[in-house]
């Protein structure tokens, strides 16, 4: 029998594969506990670019007034009396008013000290009712 | 000869045992999955308290492109894990907003209990670096209409 052929090394020649399931489950189980799934969620506004500043015939605008304590002191344009309701109540106004005078504008005035969640309340009162033109300010007298 | 298993042979010729050659290739399936989705938090959240909003929705906009800035009660503002005065906002965010090409989206997560003179100046502070889309983070509130009116 010819020895020319035969092989002097034992060692395997493959690459060996057993593991590879312990590799990739080792960073399945990395990449599992790092994901952090975005939670961005939020109430979209479009802030003015500066100098953009116009004119608003009164009659166009409807202002909200937050005060300290969450209630909602409503006055229309022109007029100067004021009436009081809820936050939530701002969505089904809202909808009145804006099938009025499609060209409406929500001005939000809000008092310095109160809390930014009233604010909030507002802003979604009035997201929920579909506003668009949308003003944030913040109140300067009272 | 006593029958085998009492003479309830088996008649299905089919495998029992679960075939486990393919779990290698779901788990680099799911492996990949996870690679592609993962994103490594920038920075660390700040703690506060939520406001609350049903009109809550997500924010349309790659997460590398949404700035978080942190309000707390006591009028700090964090960004990016620094505490910045109120009036340096605005050149903290200018370049940022330069350097995505105007595609940056601001996120003001903040307390809700911050009076609303800190959120007003950080607003303008938004204004003055030209920030245009802005979006104040709250938290869906489930409500029963039916119920509550």
């Amino acid at each position: 029998m010819a020895v020319l052929n035969q092989k002097k090394t034992k060692a395997n020649s493959a690459i060996p594969t057993s593991s590879m399931a312990d590799i990739a489950f080792l960073l399945l189980i990395f990449f599992l506990v790092t994901t952090t799934f975005p939670k961005d969620k939020g109430l979209a506004v479009v802030l003015p670019e500066q100098g953009e500043e116009v004119a608003v015939s009164q009659r166009n605008i409807l202002h909200i007034i937050v005060r300290v304590d969450g209630i909602v002191d409503l006055r229309r344009g022109e007029s100067t009396s004021v009436q009081q309701m809820r936050p939530d109540d701002i969505e089904s106004v809202w909808r009145q008013e804006v099938t009025a005078n499609p060209n409406l504008i929500a001005a939000v005035k809000t008092h310095p000290d109160a809390p930014h969640r009233y604010m909030i309340d507002v802003l979604d009162a009035l997201q929920l009712a579909g506003a668009e033109r949308i003003s944030l300010q913040i109140l300067e007298e009272f | 000869m006593a029958i085998k298993g009492g003479g309830f042979d088996r008649k299905s010729k089919a495998a029992s045992n679960i075939p486990d050659s393919s779990l290698a290739d779901i788990a680099f399936l799911l492996l990949i999955f996870f690679m592609v989705t993962t994103v490594f938090k920038m920075g660390k959240d700040r703690p506060i308290e939520w406001a609350q909003a049903s009109a809550t929705e997500k924010i349309d906009e790659k997460i590398k492109n949404i700035l978080n800035i942190w309000v707390e009660r006591d009028g700090s503002v964090w960004v990016n894990d620094r505490n910045i005065p109120l009036e340096e906002v605005s050149d903290i965010v200018r370049p940022l907003y330069a350097a995505s090409q105007r595609h940056l989206v601001i996120s003001v997560r903040a307390d809700r209990d911050t009076p609303y003179s800190y959120i007003d100046s950080v607003q303008k502070e938004l204004v003055a670096a030209g920030v245009v889309r802005v979006v104040f983070a709250t938290m869906l509130e489930r409500q029963m209409r039916g119920i509550r009116r």
